[in-house]
């Protein structure tokens, strides 16, 4: 469900047409600059109804890393 | 004895007369917070209090990396009050790489030579790594950590530091910009008398610009100081996460002033939709400031249509033109008429460096005429100044120049000559307004900020198949695109294998996203020794980029792949 509604984000917001899966890193292979990580941050947010902070964010570098995160507040 | 003239501290004394004056922010959920100028002055006092007792004196610099918040401005407005000098550094981005977060901002650090960071405890944290390599001598504290001690007045003389804001500088890593009390507050009183208030109308500005931005700090927070009125301000990442934000906040408060760069405009009509819209009203905008970055004719165009139907007037689109050397501002565009495009002849401009309008031409964006104060000058290479209409490095006289790179002699006589600062940006007068047709300097400059092409070039070092220290960027804006374009230009070792050669482009971008956080809109690799050098063998960046443009740089592969740069999607 969560991998669904990023992959859906990256579809809506992040041009990405490609299949989003969890080992996709978001610099490297889903070429996300600064202004679209930033992006992505935001739209997740409104998505799951979630807040990321500093901390949550430090560790993220791949699609799985945020799946996890926002699963660890959503069961939180 | 001459009348000491006013500054930045004499209009916080006097701040908070009026009980509308102060700081409004803005949150996520678009709620308000309000904070008064009197209420910042006494929190700023006791913030001075603890910086003096750490031992912060007049002139010592104080790094400040917060959020858009009020805690900035406690900070900023105590160091001020203890004759220390706010070097403001920008936070890490969202979801960005930390490592090279904290090495770019020991580098700013270390070059600031600030003592103490004043930040938040999240940022402490992970800042903690990047302290042991510079000489701040009081670590990173918050606010809540300083000490409680009464502050002791420091009279700042006119000729005191007021602020340190960093620039990529004509050449070169960022650069330190040391600007005078003098020198803020005379661009803040050039910028507050356009804006005259009436018995029918306080002017109000809203801005979503990073503060430690020379366009959100001078030109939004000093100007609203001196006139003792309110500033609306909401984050730059609430900003690009959702641009309506900005129009909407606009049309709440009925602010009248609003500056935002080209890329701003352009993220509006990509990103927002009527839906965003629905009981907005922009009629009351009446100046809408452009600057920072190359103005796209076409943005202005298409955003003055598409939101004319919220009531936006295109005389409130106003192209200025600033930079950080300056304090900020140098010329505007006239704000009662809507703002002015020149067509171009295009080989004239390219080949001859001369602008002759022809009706087909090349559209150029008007920056208007010199503020109130400011001179300026056309120069040709061998420094004598140029016709109307024939293409030059912008030469500008003001009195909010900076004093100099901080602790750089060299770089500061380098563009600082004669009271006449060197700007580095190429352009001509026509029909009495300035111009701008690229630059000499070798800066990149993406969505409002300067980026030195040495950090983009120094990204690839380590890519596999690249030749040592062959590596070229430029941003600039090609004919017809939203914005300024970021290039790459690298040529392949003669050692290469096959398969190193074909992963170069995606290895190239990938080192260039992940180190900062920019995306590539050109690549070209090149045959070795293709980069056009000097004869100590330094790479041209304006040589090469011409070149490409008149398409004499020969490609090993051409993998240019236009992007829609600033486009989300």
């Amino acid at each position: 469900m969560i991998l669904a509604g990023i992959a859906e984000v990256a579809r809506a917001h992040l041009g990405w047409d490609g299949v989003v899966t969890p080992d996709l890193r978001l610099i490297e292979d889903l070429r996300l600059d600064s202004i679209r990580l930033l992006t992505l941050a935001a739209e997740v947010e409104n998505r799951f109804r979630v807040l990321l902070d500093e901390g949550d964010e430090a560790g993220i570098e791949t699609v799985g890393d945020l799946v996890a995160v926002v699963r660890g507040k959503l069961d939180a | 004895m001459p009348e000491r003239p006013e500054g930045i501290l004499d209009w916080l004394e006097q701040a908070g007369r009026r009980p509308e004056g102060g700081l409004r922010f803005v949150d996520r959920t678009e709620t308000a917070t309000w904070f008064g100028w009197a209420e910042i002055r006494e929190r700023a006092r006791a913030a001075c209090g603890g910086m003096q007792a750490l031992g912060i004196e007049r002139g010592a610099r104080v790094a400040l990396i917060f959020p858009t918040g009020i805690d900035f401005f406690v900070a900023f407005f105590g160091a001020l009050l203890a004759g220390a000098v706010p070097v403001p550094l920008y936070p890490p981005a969202r979801l960005g790489r930390r490592e090279e977060y904290v090495r770019r901002t020991a580098q700013l650090l270390e070059r600031s030579g600030a003592r103490l960071i004043l930040s938040e405890s999240r940022l402490c944290r992970i800042l903690g790594d990047a302290l042991q390599e510079t000489h701040l001598a009081l670590g990173c504290r918050t606010l809540e950590d300083l000490p409680v001690e009464s502050p002791r007045t420091i009279l700042a003389a006119p000729s005191d530091l007021a602020l340190v804001q960093f620039s990529s500088g004509t050449t070169g890593d960022p650069k330190p910009v040391a600007l005078s009390h003098r020198a803020v507050a005379a661009q803040a009183e050039i910028l507050a008398g356009f804006w005259p208030d009436s018995p029918e109308q306080r002017q109000s500005c809203v801005s979503w610009l990073p503060l430690y931005h020379d366009m959100g700090l001078i030109g939004c927070v000093f100007p609203a100081l001196a006139r003792d009125a309110t500033l609306t301000l909401f984050a730059p990442e609430l900003f690009v996460a959702c641009p309506a934000l900005w129009l909407r906040t606009l049309s709440r408060y009925r602010a009248t002033i609003s500056p935002a760069p080209n890329f701003a405009y352009n993220l509006c009509l990509n990103r927002v939709s009527d839906k965003d819209m629905e009981g907005v009203d922009l009629s009351g905008w009446q100046t809408a400031l452009n600057g920072a970055e190359s103005i796209s004719p076409g943005v202005l165009q298409a955003f003055c249509e598409r939101f004319a139907a919220w009531g936006f007037r295109p005389e409130a689109m106003t192209p200025v033109y600033g930079l950080s050397e300056a304090a900020l501002a140098v010329t505007f565009s006239d704000l009662a008429r809507p703002y002015r495009v020149t067509h171009f002849d295009r080989e004239k401009l390219a080949r001859e460096g001369r602008a002759r309008a022809s009706v087909n031409g090349r559209e150029i964006v008007s920056v208007g005429r010199p503020v109130p104060g400011f001179r300026l000058r056309i120069v040709g290479p061998e420094g004598c100044d140029l016709p109307a209409g024939d293409v030059g490095q912008v030469w500008i006289q003001g009195p909010s120049l900076m004093e100099g790179y901080l602790g750089d002699p060299e770089a500061t006589a380098n563009v600082l000559r004669d009271g006449w600062l060197d700007t580095g940006d190429l352009g001509f007068q026509y029909a009495g307004e300035l111009y701008l047709a690229g630059r000499a300097k070798d800066a990149v400059i993406l969505r409002g900020r300067n980026h030195a092409p040495e950090e983009i070039e120094r990204a690839v070092e380590e890519v596999p198949g690249l030749r040592t220290s062959s590596a070229v960027a430029v941003s600039w804006l090609p004919e017809d695109a939203p914005g300024e374009e970021l290039a790459l230009f690298v040529e392949a070792s003669r050692q290469a294998a096959p398969e190193e050669l074909a992963a170069l482009p995606d290895a190239c971008r990938e080192a260039v996203l992940g180190a900062t956080g920019l995306a590539v809109d050109r690549l070209e690799v090149l045959a070795p020794g293709t980069l056009p050098r000097t004869s100590s063998g330094k790479l041209r960046r304006g040589e090469t980029l011409r070149l490409y443009l008149a398409g004499e740089l020969a490609g090993l592969e051409s993998a240019a792949s236009l992007r829609l740069s600033g486009v989300l999607a």
